[in-house]
């Protein structure tokens, strides 16, 4: 069967057609007229959102979306996306939003993206009594961070060649290692992060140092002003009337710092 | 409609995802051909504990997913202290794979010895072992080869899913340059060639090497 | 983050594999018309039929099942079909079913004697009855054996869909993993009840082929 290759190929080609899509309205009047939001979040990104022993979503994005949809008197429809198909889905209209998308000049060129709504960054964290206050301070420290990961190399260009940077493969082991003490430090996201500084107050954890930061946007098609527009003002009446605090404090274990905000 | 021009600026990490893909299957194929020999010996074994074990190996493996076993050695084992890389963990969890189907068709091959070939080579004085592995075994690779080199294919596709540990295999590969042309559909176009292109010339390449090396006289 | 208990697990879990259950229902159906008509083309006495069948089968034989549900997945939007998960997963599960039950079936069309198609012939039956009344019934029976052994096959396959974000049981075993940070229990109670589906299945299989007759190997 495997001496096909060109009928095999044919077969392929001959299976598909093409066409493209056309042009659409402004997504805000869509939105409007089905009473829907539909609003694209991930299952598995603790805490912004994950399942709850029910198998509900929960987290810092699922209540962000849900404020949109009551500020839009609109339903909400979460929609559950991977990192593969996310961007498919909204520029195929299958959702109107996505949420939790980091900015960056490729995505930009394919779609648009509101002012930044939660805090994404890589910080280092450490037991209270250990001094460390920059990148220069790790010096002859233990870290353990997630091979391969952003956090690696973020840490890895700011780290001083002393440091001793232990690559683990998962966040379980990233955290064990500095839970346990094999290491002094540990370099994760916030959303990591936030996991340790609440659940072990043993030995004090605390945030140390940003590495970088990538603050969390709403993401949309291009060429919805109007949508834009409602989505800002909304994520500015969250920031002021405080329950964007109260979501973070809630997922986050502390309220905004608006220069976590800034890309 | 289609647009392929991302594809001369993504030739350098496709190669680079092929080479890695290709390393894992010589790597398993070695260590499964191996495994599998010494599996089916095993189970031929006198030891009544020894072929329980091996048996239940082959069940297991082959009554659950490839992703599940890829994912219990790799998020599952650290919490028993077993702290595998990304790329150890997929080697592990082909091999184990390769070898449940394997040992199989070793077995299938060595039965289809008749048993007086054996008697005869220990009649000439010689060892067990090496009754094994100069006469019986040489003549079971004639039945083992073709239904070995289809379960090699096999894993060649499966292999797909270890771009899920983050193993930088072909399909690893296809993922990151996705997420950066927003082309998906002409990206996984191109990669599933690939992968069909690679078990076509897998395939014929083994054919090849059978008729000259095992079938040859025939 | 810990509110899950043991049970929930085991629980939200057992619900889960209902889609498991519930898709490779749907792709054993769904793939056994679709490969019925495959096969016919197969055997069909027009050469380019036949040709793009053996194609066909080619193709998702010599591919990845990840990348086939990929390109169904980001495929069929560009046709302008808008495609949930579950349809892609059904999609891709069938057309990946029909190519491998179309080729047990045809090893068991050619393994039939050839005086039973001339007998039908010669009764004046056109080739369509022939096939329909004579052959297929006893291809099909004969082959039940490797079609059962597929069928743990597909259980198997599922699990793939999850990468493509169909919320069956490995999905949801990702997702639960995610909140707890328990992956030794969450991907071995997965094990488990993968394993639960699959070995009747195979115990089965294994005791049709030997009662009865015909070996297929594959």
């Amino acid at each position: 069967m495997f001496r096909l290759l060109p009928q095999a190929l044919a077969t392929a080609v001959g299976l598909l057609a093409f066409c493209a899509g056309g042009a659409r309205a402004d997504g805000l009047a869509d939105i409007q007229k089905s009473g829907v939001l539909k609003v694209g979040v991930f299952a598995d990104f603790p805490p912004f959102s994950s399942v709850g022993a029910d198998m509900s979503l929960k987290g810092y994005d699922i209540d962000v979306a849900k404020a949109l949809a009551t500020g839009l008197k609109v339903k909400l429809a979460l929609v559950e996306v991977t990192g593969q198909n996310r961007i498919p889905y909204l520029t195929g209209h299958r959702v109107d939003v996505l949420m939790s998308v980091g900015k960056n000049a490729e995505r930009e060129k394919v779609i648009a993206f509101t002012q930044a709504y939660a805090p994404y960054y890589i910080a280092v964290i450490g037991p209270k009594a250990t001094d460390v206050k920059g990148a220069s301070d790790l010096a002859d420290k233990s870290i353990s961070v997630n091979r391969g990961t952003l956090e690696d190399t973020s840490l890895t260009a700011a780290a001083p060649k002393s440091a001793d940077i232990r690559r683990f493969d998962n966040y379980s082991a990233v955290m064990q290692a500095f839970l346990s003490g094999q290491v002094q430090l540990m370099a994760v996201g916030n959303d990591v992060g936030a996991q340790v500084l609440a659940k072990h107050t043993d030995i004090a954890p605390e945030q140390k140092f940003q590495l970088l930061s990538s603050p969390d946007h709403l993401a949309i098609n291009k060429e919805e002003p109007a949508l834009l527009k409602v989505l800002d003002d909304a994520i500015d009446g969250m920031k002021k009337d405080g329950s964007l605090d109260k979501v973070s404090t809630q997922w986050l274990g502390k309220p905004l710092d608006p220069k976590d905000l800034v890309d | 409609m289609l647009d392929f021009s991302w594809l001369p600026d993504a030739l350098t990490v496709l190669a680079s995802g092929v080479a890695t893909t290709m390393g894992l299957i010589v790597v398993v194929t070695v260590l499964g051909t191996v495994l599998s020999i010494a599996g089916a010996a095993a189970r031929r074994s006198r030891s009544k504990g020894l072929r329980r074990a091996v048996g239940a190996y082959v069940e297991l493996v082959r009554n659950t997913p490839f992703l599940v076993q890829l994912f219990f050695i790799f998020f599952g084992l650290p919490g028993l202290g077993i702290r595998l890389n990304a790329v150890t963990a997929a080697i592990l969890a082909m091999t184990l794979n390769m070898t449940a189907y394997g040992i199989e068709v070793v077995r299938a091959g060595l039965e289809a010895v008749p048993k007086g070939q054996g008697e005869g080579g220990a009649a000439l004085g010689l060892s067990r072992t090496r009754v094994f592995l100069s006469v019986v075994l040489p003549q079971a690779l004639r039945v083992i080869f073709p239904a070995l080199s289809s379960q090699i294919i096999i894993i060649l596709l499966e292999s797909a899913v270890v771009s899920q540990i983050a193993v930088r295999d072909l399909t690893y590969e296809a993922d990151l340059l996705q997420s950066r042309t927003f082309r998906p559909f002409e990206t996984y176009l191109v990669v599933t060639g690939l992968y069909l292109g690679l078990a076509t010339a897998m395939r014929r390449g083994m054919e090849a090497g059978a008729h000259r090396w095992i079938f040859r006289g025939r | 983050m810990d509110e899950f208990s043991t049970s929930d697990i085991v629980i939200n879990l057992l619900l889960a594999a209902r889609w498991t259950l519930a898709l490779t229902l749907v792709a054993f159906l769904g793939g056994g018309v679709v490969g019925l008509l495959i096969l016919a083309a197969r055997i069909d006495p027009r050469p380019w039929l036949a040709r793009s069948a053996n194609g066909y089968i080619g193709l998702f034989q010599g591919t990845p099942l990840l990348l086939q549900l990929f390109l169904v997945f980001f495929g069929l939007p560009l046709l302008g079909l808008q495609i949930e998960p579950w349809m892609a997963a059904s999609f891709g599960l069938t057309f990946y079913a029909s190519a491998y039950l179309a080729e047990i079936w045809r090893g068991g069309v050619e393994a039939l004697p050839k005086g039973q198609w001339e007998a039908a012939r010669a009764l004046g039956l056109p080739r369509s009855a022939c096939l329909r009344l004579v052959v297929l019934p006893q291809a099909l029976r004969m082959t039940l054996p490797p079609a059962v052994g597929f069928l743990v096959q597909l259980v198997k396959a599922t699990a793939v869909t999850s990468i493509i974000g169909y919320a069956e049981l490995m999905r949801t075993a990702n997702a639960i993993n995610n909140a707890t940070f328990e992956p030794f229990t969450v991907y071995g109670m997965v094990a488990a009840i993968y394993f639960a589906l699959c070995f009747p299945l195979t115990a089965y299989a294994r005791r049709l082929e030997a009662g009865g007759q015909h070996r297929f190997g594959r």
